[in-house]
């Protein structure tokens, strides 16, 4: 075998080699204690679908049931506000703002999300800005309550977590369109709501799904924004396993995991075999338009 | 436009790889050489990051390393984790001797070899003369978690909203509805739901600190039933969120520990820690000896002679003054005769943190259950009050 081949064979191997080791197999183990029987405090192997039943029984679907509920409506939420952000970026203001913009983007990520909850939960609060300011101008006579420990500071916390990772997607997405499809549109009279419609939005749905799947990934595990802004027990996922943990009940742990896991592997699929990758990382051929 | 792509990419990866970066929080006390005590602590046995007279007295290090408090959390680094490889000590709040025990995992205290433990006199008074207390310290006659720090909790109100409170029953007050808050945890919130509901002859519970299945229930129903009168505004998760809740006037009673109330205090809210009718709490919190088969006789010995320094009147005094505990008896008379070391206004502060806690054992009241007989319902029942 020649130097280059083995080098090529090595760029290959490595990234499969990471995969399987750290993730692939830490799943397949997950999956497999799913099954394993409790006894005391430790868990010996077998074939018992025993958390598997606790789990589709008991309160803990419903966790999953409004976890899947609150994943959607960020994700939906987190495309409306990140998709008109990334198209101006791409497409309506130079390539310097553009680049200040996404770079201001990714700082939330420096900052630490317990902190950035926090900030939010005070911002929220009966005795917070929000409420101050509104209670100033006259616009309401007593703090609203509603903006604290409630569905809306979940989802405005799951959404400013979220969103700013699904401006990425949607920005490489556009960026990736080729210029003369508008123009070409535009030669042809066609106004720019109905190019948008018929030329961009299609040929930006790869970033689109890419940043669904980001944001619903995301927020379907998140434990931190229920836990600082939910108030009253507000559980996902994330938070329901890490409670059966507390009483060291890893097979009902792995099974939820692994429920989670393989829903969210379906969404991968479904992206797959919805849409070429290669779309989505711009490499965009005549052949296919 | 792709080399700004690039550009930008190259941006966002160095911003966003800023994230992975982060140490472990470690407190270290490294001078001498003749071998390192790795103390896994909760966070409330280091006194101010001064180990100085350990280890200048016995050439060992203290390697303080930050675990969690939970259950869970110490038994996951003890049997998954390798921890026993790793640990000597950890220190946490006790009640969780069952585990521990049962799974080999600490050993017992030999309290002969601490020429400390006779001295502190209110180990005995306290705890080990209380039955209650001495099954929250030990197992099968054996002593195996050290009492070091002694405190009972209770629940914090600001007296400007509510006038004085003298009652668990505060919490379930339509008075302050939506505006009390309970801590996210299925132990304690529970034994103080359960105290209040037993002591009001409100349902029927034998024992609040190791509940039936049945009594288990009765309590997470009566607590739906609130959640969903919105009497509770939240429940916490955290010490920093709890002191918020006052500080901003989010809530105006809320089941927490003195320390928030403290907290509270300091930045100018005038909060106030509850002398309930239903009685304390009551908690020890110190340290277990892990059990590792390998550890030298030397090692064991360097243990004990920490142990008994963590029963010392000056290190007493310091964790008093820091954390607002019971510690030992001579706390306060250490720190009036060492005015190098101590002030006379923190000498006044131990002793009357001492008194304060001492009193909280004269009210009835029960020993914080941590790992009670039926903790899988507790957990199972704790979900089913969340999602409702």
């Amino acid at each position: 075998m020649s130097h280059g081949r083995s080098a090529r064979w090595l760029l290959f191997a490595a990234p499969i080699v990471f995969v399987s080791v750290f993730l692939l197999i830490p799943l397949a183990l997950t999956f497999a204690i799913s099954f394993w029987e409790r006894t005391g405090f430790t868990i010996k192997p077998g074939l018992s679908l025993d958390a598997y039943k606790v789990f589709f029984s008991g309160v803990r679907l419903i966790v999953m049931q409004k976890s899947l509920g609150f994943a959607a409506v960020v994700t939906v939420l987190g495309l409306l506000t990140a998709y008109p952000i990334a198209y101006f970026l791409a497409l309506r203001v130079s390539p310097r703002i553009s680049q200040t913009c996404l770079f201001l983007f990714a700082v939330p990520f420096v900052i630490n999300p317990i902190i950035r909850n926090f900030s939010l939960a005070y911002i929220l609060g009966r005795t917070g800005p929000v409420n101050s300011f509104l209670t100033e101008i006259g616009l309401i006579e007593r703090p609203l309550d509603w903006l604290l420990f409630s569905d809306f500071s979940v989802i405005l916390g799951l959404t400013l977590s979220y969103m700013p990772f699904m401006i990425y997607p949607l920005w490489l997405s556009l960026t990736g369109i080729n210029r003369r499809y508008l123009e070409a549109s535009w030669i042809l009279g066609i106004p720019p709501a109905k190019t948008f419609l018929r030329v961009t939005l299609p040929l930006s749905l790869p970033g689109v799904f890419a940043a669904s799947i980001f944001g619903f990934v995301g927020t379907f595990g998140e434990s931190t924004v229920p836990i600082i802004v939910g108030g009253l027990g507000y559980q996902m996922m994330g938070n329901t396993i890490t409670s059966t943990l507390d009483v060291l009940n890893y097979p009902l742990a792995a099974a939820m995991s692994s429920v989670v896991a393989a829903t969210m592997l379906l969404f991968l699929v479904l992206w797959y075999r919805m849409f070429d990758i290669q779309l989505f990382l711009g490499k965009i051929t005549l052949r296919k338009f | 436009m792709d080399n700004s792509r690039r550009e930008i990419l190259k941006q966002s990866l160095v911003t966003m790889g800023m994230l992975s970066t982060g140490l472990p929080a470690m407190n270290s006390a490294f001078a001498a050489g003749k071998g390192t005590i790795n103390f896994g602590d909760v966070g409330v046995s280091d006194p101010g990051g001064d180990w100085s007279k350990f280890v200048n007295a016995t050439g060992w290090n203290v390697n303080l390393v930050a675990i969690g408090n939970a259950p869970s959390q110490v038994l996951n680094v003890l049997i998954a984790g390798g921890g026993r490889k790793t640990y000597d000590l950890m220190g946490i709040v006790g009640g969780m001797q069952k585990p521990l025990v049962e799974n080999d995992l600490v050993l017992p205290i030999d309290t002969s070899r601490l020429t400390n433990w006779n001295k502190h006199t209110n180990i005995k008074k306290y705890v080990l003369d209380d039955p209650n207390g001495f099954e929250f310290v030990g197992w099968n006659g054996e002593v195996y978690m050290m009492p070091t720090f002694i405190q009972g909790d209770s629940i914090g109100y600001l007296p400007e909203f509510t006038g004085h409170v003298d009652s668990y029953g505060a919490l379930f007050d339509p008075k302050f509805k939506g505006y009390t808050a309970i801590e996210d945890n299925f132990t304690t919130t529970g034994q103080k739901t359960a105290l209040y509901l037993k002591k009001n002859n409100l349902a029927t519970i034998d024992d609040p600190s190791n509940m039936t299945p049945g009594e288990v229930k009765q309590v997470v129903d009566f607590l739906i039933e609130k959640k969903k009168e919105g009497q509770f505004r939240l429940m916490w998760t955290s010490f920093q969120q709890s002191v918020d809740l006052f500080v901003n006037k989010e809530v105006y009673v809320q089941d927490c520990w003195e320390p928030m109330v403290f907290a509270a205090r300091r930045q100018g809210v005038q909060a106030e820690y509850a002398r309930p009718k239903e009685g304390y709490l009551l908690w020890s919190l110190g340290p277990y000896i892990v059990n590792n088969p390998n550890r030298t006789p030397e090692h064991e010995e360097a243990i004990y002679q920490l142990l008994d320094f963590l029963l010392d009147d000056w290190y007493s005094a310091k964790i008093s003054l820091i954390h607002g505990y019971l510690t030992s008896p001579g706390a306060a008379e250490y720190a009036r005769t060492h005015p190098s070391e101590f002030t006379s206004d923190q000498a006044e502060k131990v002793e009357q943190i001492h008194a304060n806690v001492k009193s909280k054992f004269e009210m009835p009241g029960t020993w914080q259950q941590r790992w009670p007989t039926h903790v899988e319902v507790y957990e199972e029942e704790w979900a089913r009050f969340r999602a409702a």
